[in-house]
């Protein structure tokens, strides 16, 4: 039962870097214009959920820090200081410090669901350039109780209410997508995957 | 009746919420400035984050222990007299201190609040122990990671005062409070300024697959591909010395003495303290609900579970440090 439920914990968190892949893809697309309008309403939703957080943010020095999961199609840019601001941008892109990971730690990292310096110690992060910058910015997000998907969700009733039906019940969703996918004749197959990685980019090897 | 307490880290007041849920029965903590030994960007807490910790702690019976365990410098006492006047106000269990001037300030102020001695003060010995008691009323010691467990044994035969010691996470391998490596290569003290290797001058450098960690202008460390990494502390650094590369001083590991509980109560220990109030919440949550659990069972009088700590630790190596074998 246990076993159950932490693999269905898994396909879950599966499903929640799937959408994040797919979300940064799209607004890797979009460019600035739209996707940044779409960043900037995200920001201010995080913002009001979590004041204390994104005070202290706000109260840093100017500075741009790359968040690269490296198995997604883009990274994206923070820029901490009081013109706080977040953007898709190429993993290549100039910035004081970077953080780079597994989409899938990032997100845990972000929600403080794993330690930094666990991960850190495994290899499974890197980081570059301003040390005290990135250990900052740790160290304010892990003093919050952070959910994403949640305080996204606080967005719009439909989905606040629908969200713990989704994720009770993810896995299940999951495996049927799996099992049709499986079934599917091989041109939707090709279909299929031609569309998502037009949407996602082609996979990297995390 | 428990063998132990269990004393646990909070870095943040989320950190604190965890180790509390997580069955600490205490939680140790800083001010967010440069009177404790943890002063890094974005850590530790402010008056009204400790208020709101005490009341969450203090309403699930817990315990909040204020550290303010680095040395006053000359001419600018008033942060650690006002640190200490604020963990009495806000109603602290405890002070953890280190500097013999605050001790006498704490005790001449606020003769109610109960005063710990810090690791920082490297009390080693019964006659040190007995003074700090008999000058300034200090009701616990936390012992330097230094001594064997026969000399943990020996001294609580001879001294009154309740003993804590680490039995979890990072190993300061220098005479507790003593260091100056951090400050030679950096100009800022762990001492003084609450800081060990600070963030500000730490640098790490792909070089191809192998990762490069450098503090100031020395390279501390190049750990390999696939190999575990460490803090880039100077005292866990792997420099060449003649014609071999080594660890000259320490290795990074960490401290777990979870094997050695039966030891540790025939020593006649009082409290048991997890270190890490630089780390996530994750690892307090992991770490104290692994010790509360091995606790448990040692209370009961059955065998303590073995529970893998290794995923959390420095460089993914554990030790019994000084306990099993005298100090080198």
């Amino acid at each position: 039962m246990h076993d159950r439920a932490v693999m269905a914990e898994d396909r879950v968190r599966e499903f929640e870097v799937h959408l994040t892949r797919v979300g940064l893809g799209l607004a890797h697309r979009m460019g600035n214009g739209v996707g940044g309008v779409l960043l900037d309403r995200f920001l201010r939703l995080l913002a009001a959920r979590h004041p204390r957080a994104f005070a202290t943010l706000r109260g840093m020095r100017d500075a741009r820090l790359l968040i690269d999961p490296v198995d997604a199609p883009a990274a994206v840019m923070l820029h901490v200081g009081p013109a706080l601001c977040l953007r898709v941008c190429d993993r290549g892109a100039e910035a004081d410090a970077a953080v780079r990971g597994p989409c899938s730690r990032l997100l845990d990292l972000m929600e403080g669901q794993i330690d930094g310096d666990a991960l850190f110690f495994r290899r499974e992060l890197t980081i570059e350039g301003d040390t005290a910058l990135i250990l900052e910015l740790r160290n304010t997000l892990d003093g919050e109780e952070i959910d994403l998907l949640s305080d996204i969700a606080t967005a719009a009733a439909p989905l606040r209410v629908a969200l713990p039906v989704v994720r009770r019940n993810g896995w299940r969703l999951l495996e049927l997508m799996d099992t049709a996918r499986r079934l599917a004749p091989p041109p939707v197959r090709w279909g299929l995957a031609a569309l998502e990685r037009r949407v996602v980019g082609p996979q990297r090897e995390a | 009746m428990r063998s132990f307490e269990l004393i646990c880290p909070a870095g943040n007041p989320a950190a604190l919420r965890a180790a509390v849920d997580a069955g600490a029965d205490a939680v140790y903590l800083g001010f967010r400035d440069e009177t404790n030994a943890r002063n890094f960007p974005g850590l530790n807490f402010s008056r009204e984050d400790l208020a709101e910790g005490i009341a969450y702690a203090h309403a699930r019976r817990v315990e909040v222990y204020v550290a303010i365990n680095t040395y006053p410098q000359a001419g600018n006492l008033a942060p650690w007299h006002r640190a200490v006047d604020d963990a009495a106000r806000l109603k602290a269990d405890a002070v953890i201190l280190a500097d013999l001037g605050l001790l006498d300030y704490a005790s001449r102020t606020h003769p109610g609040l109960r005063l710990h001695l810090s690791v920082q003060a490297s009390a080693a010995n019964a006659e040190a122990i007995r003074l700090y008691r008999d000058a300034f009323g200090v009701r616990r010691v936390v012992l330097p990671r230094v001594l064997t467990l026969p000399e943990i044994a020996q001294l609580n035969s001879e001294v009154e005062v309740e003993t804590e010691v680490f039995v979890f996470g990072g190993l300061c391998p220098m005479a507790e409070g003593r260091c100056s490596l951090s400050s030679y290569a950096t100009g800022l003290s762990p001492n003084r300024q609450g800081v060990c290797s600070p963030a500000s001058h730490v640098r790490y450098e792909p070089r191809g697959k192998a990762l490069a960690s450098r503090l100031g202008d020395f390279t501390i460390n190049v750990f390999g591909e696939g190999e575990q990494a460490g803090y880039p502390t100077l005292c866990k650094g792997r420099f060449v010395s003649g014609d071999s590369t080594a660890y000259l001083f320490e290795e990074p590991t960490s401290l777990n003495a979870m094997d050695l509980l039966p030891e540790l109560k025939a020593a006649k220990v009082h409290a048991l303290k997890i270190e890490g109030r630089q780390r996530g919440k994750a690892y307090i949550a992991h770490v104290v609900a692994s010790y509360r659990k091995a606790l448990d069972a040692f209370d009961k009088g059955m065998a303590v579970p073995k529970i893998d700590l290794e995923a959390v630790v420095e460089g993914g190596a554990q030790t019994t440090g000084a306990y099993k074998r005298a100090w080198r």
